[in-house]
């Protein structure tokens, strides 16, 4: 469905995409994991054809992306990371607008435009302007306007941002939907569970570098770890950490009342754990072993957060 | 491109603010404006006017005359020969001149016609109307008084022609100490007759043409629709803030396109506001619009042109939509007030005038003065048209190369 080789793209000094190389099949949707900056947008801007890549070619069914543009733009449905719509107008007005720009006409534009805003729950407010809208009903209907023309391929950019839970599960429950009519899709997020609990496969990137890629299980398994410690605490003395941090560099996230260990045997490793603990003042509310995330899979990679 | 006109006159039109602001504003300022020169020659009395004076007849009376319109507060007079006085009002630099010919005082002491007249430039309608306001007030009481004291001289004469002169002045005074200066007579309608100053225009025709009206109408008409198409070009650059223009550029949608959707639909705007404008002139103003019906649409068109491209040309070389407001609005107000929107280009000094060439409120105006009080026929309007024209193709070209050199790169 798309293939893309050698992606490069810099803005000045900053090199934003280094040799990214995707193949997306038919109906799959694939996750792009990455922190803020990672260059997941500028990944979708060039797929969309938005943006020139420095480097590098795009196929989409096999058709050269730039020598087919006006073919392959019509592939594609692009679900911008901002709500981009025009919040003076209603979501029928908007929908019919980015419709017509591609050539749907009257009777049809007008039965796309009802059923989509059916299937994501919009229709009692079709004709209330945009800016009234909820952040979470705004999401959904900049959803909609990427779905009008029937792409064959979707690519979501941080769908979720800034949004409550209970929406974001309207939204995972309508890309589902989608998947399981076979939609293709690219979904770009910086939240791990989302590319745990939607993605067929997961390409995490950082710095403009896809470092890992593969299915949640191929992952899990190409890693070096195998478990995660949970630690629970409460009043930690930040003065009193540097032992933990120095002996576990590059495996460890602290958090305010939490600690996670990424660890190869965690039943080995844990009375070191404890004994730092104690020695750093920590006071232990809950210990657990869990299996392994994609937290500390990007950690092990990274050395960083996924989160800042 | 028509899609996206569309969808921005249809945003335009859920605005209520910014329909106000372009529709309701300006026609509250025309109105305003419009009675402001309207009564100006009833109120103004600050300045006093240059009025040139050609004396031929260089008789005690016409003496009398420049130094009563001299002594009237809203009047400075000065002597010159009609040939010199000639030249200074076609140039420009004085309003009119006041001859009296040979006989002036023969013929007021007579109770003939009076030998005079005044020749003024057309263009200086406001001050022309405080001069008359003067001229007549104070030539009227001399040659009136004049005229009627020869009246009954000579009528006494003819009646008694063995009365001495000194005799007769003072039968004269005793009559006008009864009567206090005649009223209601056959005769003072006649001496009133005599009275009438020809005026002649030495600039312009005498045409009725509402100077006032049409500099209020043109002026505020072509300022505000400036202001509202660069809102509306500024909504290019609202579009790329709000990620909509991104979402345009994927969309099967030529670049250029977007530019030009953009353009049509502030073209369409701007020639809205500026036909409501007209329409409310007409409708409650009393402009005649159907003076020259055809000239007057290409008119508003070609001044639409120019105005929206001004607007779309400020969007394409500004960064952000604050710069835009911030920036046109610096613009506007500048050329507004050197182009004549503001104040009467005709209160300004020469070198104002020679200015305001390179302001498009300007040429639109004088293309409406063309139209409206010049009532020149429409082949003498084209070249403003054209420059009109020209100035929006100017800041068309310039747009669409910064657009495609700015706006995109900048997604
Ligand atoms: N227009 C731009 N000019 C300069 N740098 C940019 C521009 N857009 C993005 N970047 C930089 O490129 C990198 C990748 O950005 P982006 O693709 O937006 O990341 P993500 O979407 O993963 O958060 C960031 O470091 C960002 O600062
Ligand atoms: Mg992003």
């Amino acid at each position: 469905m798309l293939l893309a080789k050698n992606l490069t793209k810099s803005y000045k000094e900053l090199t934003a995409l280094s040799d990214v190389n995707l193949s997306i099949e038919k109906g799959e949707l694939y996750g792009m994991l990455g922190p803020n900056g990672a260059g997941k947008t500028t990944t979708i801007s060039i797929l969309s054809s938005l943006l020139k890549p420095d480097n590098g070619e795009i196929f989409y069914e096999g058709k050269n992306l730039y020598q087919n543009l006006a073919e392959c733009k019509k592939l594609i449905g692009v679900v911008p990371q901002e709500i981009a719509l025009y919040d003076d107008l209603s979501a029928t007005e908007n929908l019919k607008f980015w419709g017509t720009l591609y050539g749907i006409k009257g009777k049809n534009l007008q039965k796309k435009s009802d059923e989509l805003l059916e299937f994501l729950g919009l229709a009692d407010r079709k004709n209330h302007k945009i800016k009234t809208y909820s952040g979470g009903m705004k999401r959904r209907i900049n959803i909609a306007a990427a779905l009008l023309h029937d792409p064959k391929i979707v690519f979501m950019d941080e769908p979720t941002v800034g949004i409550d839970p209970q929406s974001r599960n309207l939204i995972f429950e309508v890309i589902e939907e989608l998947h399981s009519r076979g939609l293709t899709m690219i979904y770009t997020t910086h939240y791990m569970e989302e590319a745990e609990r939607l993605c067929d496969r997961i390409g995490i990137i950082d710095e403009g570098k896809i470092i890992a890629e593969g299915s949640l299980d191929e992952l899990k398994t190409n890693s070096s770890i195998k478990e995660e410690i949970h630690l629970k605490y409460s009043n930690p003395n930040k003065n009193k950490l540097d032992q933990l941090t120095d002996r576990y560099k590059g495996q460890l996230l602290l958090n305010e009342d939490h600690l996670i260990l990424s660890s190869s045997q965690a039943n080995a490793e844990l009375p070191e754990l404890i004994q730092l603990c104690s020695k750093s003042e920590l006071l232990l509310d809950k210990v657990d072993i869990r299996s392994l995330s994609l937290e500390s899979i990007f950690l092990e990679l990274t050395g960083k957060s996924l989160r800042d | 491109m028509f899609t996206i006109a569309l969808k921005d006159i249809k945003q335009y039109f859920k605005d209520k603010t910014a329909v106000f602001l372009s529709l309701l504003l300006p026609i509250a300022l025309i109105t305003i404006f419009a009675l402001m020169y309207g009564g100006i020659g009833k109120s103004e009395k600050s300045k006093a006017i240059n009025l040139l004076f050609t004396d031929e007849d260089k008789t005690e009376l016409s003496n009398e005359v420049f130094t009563t319109l001299d002594a009237e507060e809203g009047l400075k007079l000065e002597a010159k020969s009609f040939a010199e006085a000639e030249s200074l009002i076609k140039k420009g630099k004085r309003t009119a001149v006041l001859v009296l010919y040979k006989g002036f005082q023969d013929s007021v002491e007579a109770g003939n016609k009076i030998p005079m007249e005044l020749f003024y430039d057309e263009a200086k309608e406001i001050e022309m109307g405080l001069l008359q306001q003067a001229l007549w007030s104070n030539l009227f009481g001399i040659t009136m008084q004049k005229g009627i004291k020869g009246k009954v001289n000579t009528w006494i004469k003819e009646k008694n022609p063995d009365l001495s002169n000194s005799e007769i002045e003072d039968i004269q005074s005793q009559v006008a100490e009864q009567f206090d200066g005649f009223s209601n007579s056959n005769e003072q309608s006649e001496i009133e007759e005599n009275s009438e100053l020809p005026m002649t225009a030495l600039v312009g025709e005498k045409k009725d043409g509402n100077l006032g009206l049409v500099q209020a109408i043109a002026g505020i008409a072509i300022m505000m629709l400036l202001f509202s198409v660069s809102a509306s070009g500024a909504s290019l650059l609202k579009e790329k803030e709000d990620g909509t223009f991104r979402r345009l550029l994927i969309a099967p949608v030529r670049p250029s396109g977007i530019l030009y959707g953009k353009m049509l639909s502030t073209l369409f705007m701007a020639v809205l506001q500026l036909t409501v404008m007209f329409l409310y002139s007409w409708l409650v103003l009393g402009l005649d619009i159907f003076i020259n019906l055809p000239a007057l649409i290409l008119m508003i068109l070609c001044a639409a042109i120019a105005c929206s491209s001004f607007g779309i040309f400020m969007a394409s070389i500004c960064k952000s939509r604050k710069q835009v407001e911030s920036l046109s609005t610096l613009i506007i107000l500048v050329i507004s007030a050197i182009g004549g929107s503001m104040m009467p280009l005709f209160f300004m000094p020469a070198i104002m005038k020679k200015l305001a060439v390179v302001s498009v409120n300007y040429w639109a105006m004088e293309g409406f003065f063309d139209i409206f009080w010049r009532q020149l026929p429409l082949i003498d309007i084209l070249p403003k048209m054209l420059i009109l024209l020209g100035i929006g193709a100017v800041l068309t070209i310039i747009s669409v190369i910064s657009f495609k050199r700015n706006l995109l790169k900048m997604v």
